[in-house]
């Protein structure tokens, strides 16, 4: 997937007037959001938190040992009787697909969600190569058909409203007209049964690798994880190398957790673990692969955001975040939405082509708040446009604004004589004074706080001598 | 250099991140539970189970669960159904083909309903969790419109996280050579149109539990 994020401003610009797709995530945002405290914090506080730090460490472990547990995991596949393929970037991962589905004869192939494959863009390279390739989760089905990208990790037509999708359905697929989302949605299982039914080869995401069982583990509420991994000859699944778990014991509370955090319920309805591919008398694949791909991810992992890599992809930082909520998913311009893609998209496709992203946040430190692996997306946040600023991405006027404030806030007799020069021109500014440029752009949407008439420091001096007098 | 090489070498020659952390310890469980007696855990299960949109219902003996389950069947002639052997209600084969109910061959994808026993239930969560194998084909709990599972009360184990306690204590051998582990928690669903939630988007839309015995 090409990377828009340089267009942070102008796409998020769009999307805040328009207060129909607004109310639409918030909605959906504040609805995930409410419902994660439920399941999240349903023993009380301080069980919910045990939790989150159990499931945070689980993850720092798993990524502390990660070679030897990709070593261990990809051993423990073997044996159970998975293909194990490792993947570089992206141009390999199409490679090694497109080889499986020559192999087995591949025509057509059906698809659970992989953001990995989102990441390499692997629909394309299928179809220019004559695979019919469908998404079978509901919402990358309706992304699909529109020819658009996905808006948020978990629920990808959030931004899509019910009408919208009836002239979707009505138009490329002839449905019978109706408003009925549970008509569409009958409609729409109708034609992927189908689909399913027909595909040579199923490709899927992982959720998470357990190292010393050598399961490959997905969930699904739909149940499209588990036909892609049923009833296709050949089910092929895409996992970032960062997905390896150590135990079964951190598998529970890892699988439980995620759909806590993501959408609010007690488990995913389809929590699967897959061993291998079909055994005598079974129904099944008869092959099951599993590349395991790079993609960027080694280079993060020896730098200070290796605590990126601890992700889950649950989106409870995107249903948090208020940039997110006013802004949708389109405008951080890549897979990944919210502050979680404000951290990896810079570091996964290159900082300069996603400089306006660390700078979509308030740094209100929800995110972290709520992430179910306790990852300090503020302080990686921080540190990201510290490296813009080293790789030269700052524009010279706020260079300059904040070496001026430096300067003033350093020298006690700058200080104190700006804070007097501020509150004599309060008094022959008209109120909410507009700022001049370049400063406007910030009394736009806000007014200027009213300038006190004496600075705290004058009043200080004027009390302090009216104490001496009281002595 | 493979991919794979280059991948692993760039890993062992990095710093190791998070070094300092604690070694794993005892875990808490994600729902925690004091009373584990046969008694509690039925009770639990039911609740957690109708939460999640399952439909419960408890039979005393067999003879009282082969009726209600041919009354689900209805006036189908054929189901989806795991080897009768993986399901604990003996008599049950006798009584579908005395109503005439034939088994269809596995993958079938026109048939309404689907039965299978279980090889454990959740009562933290409500989940069935079944493994495929010889008998146990997928999709007799995937393909149908509802879904029949059929669990014994001695079934209930408190949580996942119990599950696989036991199925370390019984060697990981054994859980690796189960070819799919599934755990479902209720009927398949989606909320993907303007966050409306319908059931059966893809799997069942309804799962009929038939709790059998006492505990």
């Amino acid at each position: 997937m090409d990377v828009k994020a340089r267009d942070f401003i102008p796409v998020a610009q769009v999307a805040l007037s328009d207060p129909a797709l607004r109310a639409a995530v918030k909605r959906a945002t504040d609805t995930a959001a409410q419902k994660r405290l439920a399941t999240m914090f349903w023993a009380g506080r301080t069980h919910g938190e045990a939790l989150r730090q159990q499931a945070a460490q689980a993850r720092r472990r798993a990524l502390r040992d990660l070679p030897a547990l990709l070593e261990q995991a990809e051993a423990a596949m073997t044996a159970n009787g998975i293909q194990v393929l490792w993947a570089a970037d992206g141009d390999e991962v199409r490679r090694l697909v497109l080889d499986i589905a020559a192999r087995h004869e591949v025509r057509r192939a059906v698809k659970s969600k992989s953001m990995i494959s989102e990441e390499v863009a692997l629909n394309h390279a299928l179809q220019a190569h004559d695979i019919d390739v469908l998404e079978t989760d509901l919402g990358e089905f309706i992304v699909q058909l529109s020819g658009e990208t996905p808006s948020h990790i978990v629920t990808p037509v959030i931004h899509k409203s019910k009408e919208t999708i009836r002239d979707l359905f009505v138009r490329e697929l002839d449905m019978p007209p109706t408003d009925d989302a549970e008509a569409m949605t009958q409609f729409a299982r109708g034609h992927l049964r189908r689909a399913f039914l027909e595909a040579d080869m199923g490709i899927s995401g992982g959720n998470f690798i357990i190292a010393e069982t050598g399961a490959l583990c997905l969930v699904t509420n739909e149940g499209n994880g588990r036909m892609v991994t049923s009833l296709p000859r050949v089910h092929v699944a895409l996992v970032g190398i960062e997905k390896v778990i150590a135990t079964v014991e951190d598998y529970a509370t890892l699988t439980q957790i995620l759909p806590r955090s993501s959408t609010g319920q007690t488990m995913t309805v389809y929590t699967q673990m897959i061993h291998g591919p079909r055994g005598a008398d079974d129904d099944g694949p008869e092959h099951v692969y599993v590349i395991l791909v790079d993609n960027g991810r080694s280079d993060i992992y020896p730098t200070d955001y290796a605590e990126a890599l601890a992700c889950i992809r649950c989106g409870a930082c995107l249903n948090a975040c208020p940039v997110y909520e006013a802004t949708g998913g389109h405008a951080y311009g890549w897979v990944y939405s919210g502050p979680i893609g404000a951290v990896i998209t810079p570091l996964l496709t290159g900082l300069e082509n996603a400089s306006p992203l660390p700078h979509a946040s308030s740094l209100c430190g929800l995110c972290k708040e709520v992430c179910p692996v306790d990852i300090d997306l503020p302080r990686m946040l921080l540190d990201l446009r510290h490296d813009l600023d080293e790789a030269g991405h700052t524009p010279p006027v706020w260079k300059w604004g904040i070496r001026g404030w430096a300067m003033v806030a350093r020298s006690p007799r700058l200080f104190g004589l700006a804070a007097r020069a501020a509150g004599l021109g309060g008094r022959f500014l008209p109120p909410r004074p507009p700022l001049p440029p370049p400063l406007n752009g910030w009394t736009r949407t806000r007014d200027l706080p009213e300038l006190a008439p004496k600075s705290f420091r004058q009043l200080w001096a004027e009390r302090q001598k009216a104490g001496k007098r009281d002595d | 250099m493979t991919s794979r090489e280059t991948i692993l070498s760039k890993l062992h020659a990095a710093r190791q991140p998070f070094a300092g952390l604690p070694p794993a310890g005892d875990m808490i469980p994600v729902v925690p539970a004091d009373d584990t007696s046969p008694a509690a855990l039925r009770v639990r299960f039911v609740a957690a189970a109708e939460a999640l949109n399952c439909t419960v219902t408890a039979c005393p003996d067999a003879d009282a669960a082969i009726r209600h389950i041919l009354g689900l069947v209805g006036t189908d002639s054929t189901i989806l159904s795991w080897d009768l052997k993986h399901v604990p209600l003996p008599g049950l084969g006798a009584a579908l083909a005395a109503a005439g109910i034939a088994i269809a061959a596995a993958g079938d994808a026109h048939v309404r309903a689907g039965l299978t026993g279980v090889d454990a239930a959740l009562a933290a969560t409500g989940s069935l969790l079944l493994a495929s194998g010889p008998g146990k084909p997928r999709g007799a709990s995937l393909l149908p419109e509802v879904h029949i599972a059929v669990v014994a009360a001695g079934q209930i184990v408190p949580d996942l996280e119990t599950w696989l306690a036991a199925q370390r204590a019984a060697g990981l051998e054994h859980l690796r050579r189960l070819n799919s582990v599934v755990m479902i928690s209720g009927p398949s669903r989606t909320a993907d149109i303007a966050m409306e939630t319908v059931m059966g988007v893809h799997g069942p839309g309804a799962v009929q539990i038939v709790l059998v015995g006492e505990s």
